[in-house]
């Protein structure tokens, strides 16, 4: 055991980083940054960094968040107004004294401890409900059939809001989609993405950003063959071309209701990331005003 | 018996390796927030597991030709050197025929994501 | 027999370090050589995540399983003449049987806690990883035709004039098309990748966490040491001993997997079983006819 801590007494940190208003760019100056590794899921994390201001209307999304990294965790608040009393504050460039401060903390959940629906004891065997279908065991119902777009098979229909601070879609961006398998059947805005600046624009970071879910670094698409790998005839070759060439993409997306719906989950990220921070903003406001 | 007592002593000593490692570290019972599954923040209407949509049903039916193919090539392969050209001329036929269905397959959308 | 497996078992965790230190050069985070020891450790101590209402046996079974099919994997291959932990006259059976396993436990993986993207991650990788294997399994086969055998000793024997690499330059490209799936890597990384949040790992803590990586850079070891005596002769060499040879080509096989993970880019599922079923597998069927009217000649 004493081993085993020596050793991770000196390994990297891992991070979790939540996005808000002009935080990409703060991010991302942190890939490459030694002693902290920036993570996917905030199971993998030690510490949950919020870098950029996160809106007040989302403090219940960041609350859940912070309770899915495993005990014991950390908080930073990078360029951002704390929205709950727990963690370290920086306002200046540089995180990396907090987070480690933070790799030692232990804060509690924000969450109160209660299941999402109450199940227990109710129905003949304690599972939640009364039939074979009916109640909510272990504290949510299961899900129903519904006719699919493609083939028109009657299979389950999963609904859930994805995002605001899922690592795969733009920060901030929430929707509400219902899937079938990995076929999005239907998409709703919940909020639009957060406001990141000219900063968030800029081909590198856009093109790091949407070859990271190919899972490839800028070096290996130099060849090209990266272009490939993506589908034709949605504009997606065209926009990753540009940002890898250096030049800036101004094209505006579909209203996402109307495009999502169709997509298979890996094409619908990739469409999304295909796109500057902007002009998704501009899309989603846009449709928010009408 | 002895060839295959290996293979039945290190699956024996992966699996209660892993167990064992598993079950060494901190043991906490987690709080319902901790419990529910990671979507950046937002919340599942019901449990994840369901009658999933797998789109790729008709490609697992061409998957199962090849997979009894695959049965028969394996004798074939220890006797292909001593039946000679023979050999080499059943399994081309059996296998153009299975590639006929690769093509007909790929006709009909069989790789798409129904 | 016992000597093959303990040797194996002794070399299985420096060449795991091994594979963690491949994986780690050229991100730029330096700490090439202790960054894993010191990461996996850091795992170790943190806490295994509670999901709600998971399928509790197979989430912590399926890490197990994984290695396992690793070891099984890496038992067959001959570490010298006469050497190897399991001599069984169809080992390249048992082989494709631990191959077409491991979709079955990286599915479990997925399944078991509950949680959509870790779903979502395992049914893409069945339907990725069941042409990829019927791939492998024509070009081992090709491998097994100059042999007159199943045994991977025999395969290995049979290389003594001229390697199958040389002989059948077509194989080891498209078998490594299997390693990248089987150890969910790169463009085949279906399972665990960056658009699904670390997908059937993204509920995954502390040690579950750190037992599956441990046990898919095991299976990385098994893959290229298949590999390495398949088509590259194995424990087959001049001047050195016959197991210096293996290991070297072992590591060799190891980075060049590596590098090709780094290389290629992921195409959306749907895209990919096109290309597996229209373009690699006809291609392995090419291999496999070249290779026969090879060995007649």
């Amino acid at each position: 055991m004493t081993l085993l801590s020596a050793l991770a007494r000196r390994a990297e940190i891992p991070v979790f980083a939540v996005i808000g208003t002009r935080g990409l760019g703060l991010a991302e100056s942190l890939r490459r940054r030694p002693g902290l590794r920036l993570v996917d899921s905030p199971r993998h994390a030690r510490v949950l960094l919020v870098a950029g201001a996160v809106d007040g209307a989302q403090k219940q999304a960041l609350e859940r968040l912070h309770a899915q990294l495993p005990a014991p965790r950390g908080t930073v608040w990078w360029q951002a107004e704390p929205l709950f009393a727990r963690g370290e504050v920086v306002t200046g460039d540089d995180p990396m004294p907090a987070i480690r401060a933070a790799a030692s903390a232990d804060d509690p959940d924000q969450r109160p401890d209660v299941p999402p629906h109450p199940w227990q004891g109710i129905g003949p065997h304690g599972h939640g409900g009364r039939g074979m279908m009916g109640g909510n065991p272990y504290g949510r119902p299961m899900a129903m059939t519904a006719d699919d777009i493609r083939d028109g098979l009657a299979l389950d229909a999963y609904s859930a809001r994805f995002g605001p601070f899922l690592p795969m879609l733009p920060p901030g961006l929430a929707l509400d989609l219902t899937l079938q398998g990995d076929v999005i059947v239907s998409a709703d805005v919940a909020s639009a993405p957060f406001e990141q600046g000219p900063q968030g624009d800029a081909p590198d970071l856009c093109a790091a950003r949407m070859l990271r879910l190919m899972g490839i670094g800028p070096i290996a698409a130099r060849a090209r063959g990266a272009l490939l790998a993506l589908p034709q005839g949605s504009g997606m070759r065209r926009r990753l071309a540009a940002w890898l060439r250096g030049e800036q993409v101004s094209e505006t997306p579909d209203p996402l209701p109307a495009a999502l719906p169709g997509l298979e989950w890996a094409e619908a990220v990739l469409w999304l990331a295909s796109f500057p921070p902007s002009r998704l903003r501009a899309a989603c406001m846009e449709r928010h005003a009408a | 018996m002895t060839q295959i007592a290996m293979p039945i002593v290190v699956t024996l000593l992966a699996v209660v390796f892993a167990v064992a490692m598993q079950r060494i570290g901190p043991q906490t019972g987690a709080t319902w927030p901790q419990r529910a599954p990671f979507l950046g923040g937002g919340q599942p209407e019901t449990h994840a597991w369901q009658r999933f949509h797998v789109r790729y049903y008709p490609m697992t039916l061409l998957f199962i030709a090849f997979e009894m193919e695959m049965m028969f090539m394996y004798p074939w392969a220890v006797v292909y050197v001593e039946t000679g050209l023979t050999a080499l001329a059943e399994m081309g036929m059996f296998l153009g025929i299975l590639s006929v269905g690769i093509l007909y397959g790929w006709r009909e959308g069989v790789f798409r994501w129904q | 027999m016992i000597v093959a497996t303990l040797a194996l078992l002794l070399a299985l965790p420096p060449l795991i370090w091994a594979a963690a230190m491949f994986d780690r050069i050229g991100t730029g985070r330096g700490a090439i050589v202790m960054g894993p020891i010191r990461n996996g450790a850091a795992l170790m101590l943190r806490p295994n995540t509670e999901t709600e209402a998971p399928d509790r046996l197979n989430r912590l079974l399926a890490p197990g399983w994984y290695l396992a099919l690793a070891l099984v994997g890496l038992s067959v291959v001959p570490l010298a003449p006469g050497i190897v932990a399991t001599d069984l006259s169809t080992g390249l059976v048992l082989w494709g049987a631990c191959e077409a396993l491991t979709v079955v436990v990286v599915f479990l993986h997925g399944w078991s806690p509950n949680a959509p993207l870790p779903l979502i991650g395992a049914y893409r990788y069945v339907a990725i990883g069941l042409p990829a294997m019927l791939l492998s399994m024509f070009v081992l086969i090709g491998a097994a035709l100059p042999a007159e055998s199943l045994s991977v000793v025999e395969v290995v024997e049979a290389q003594r004039g001229l390697w199958n690499v040389v002989r059948q330059p077509l194989g080891l490209p498209l078998f490594m098309a299997l390693g990248l799936a089987i150890t969910l890597r790169g463009p085949f990384d279906y399972a665990d990748g960056a658009e699904l949040a670390g997908g059937t790992s993204a509920e995954e803590s502390g040690p579950a966490l750190a037992l599956w990586q441990f046990a898919r850079a095991s299976m990385l070891v098994a893959f290229s040491a298949m590999a390495a005596a398949a088509f590259l002769g194995g424990h087959l060499g001049p001047v050195l001993p016959g197991p210096v040879w293996l290991l070297l080509k072992t590591l060799a096989v190891m980075a060049a997997t590596v590098a090709a993970g780094r290389f290629f880019a992921r195409m959306p599922p749907a895209r990919m079983l096109t290309f597996l079923w229209v373009v690699l597998l006809p291609l392995s069927f090419v291999s496999l006819a070249l290779v026969g009217v090879e060995v007649l000649e």
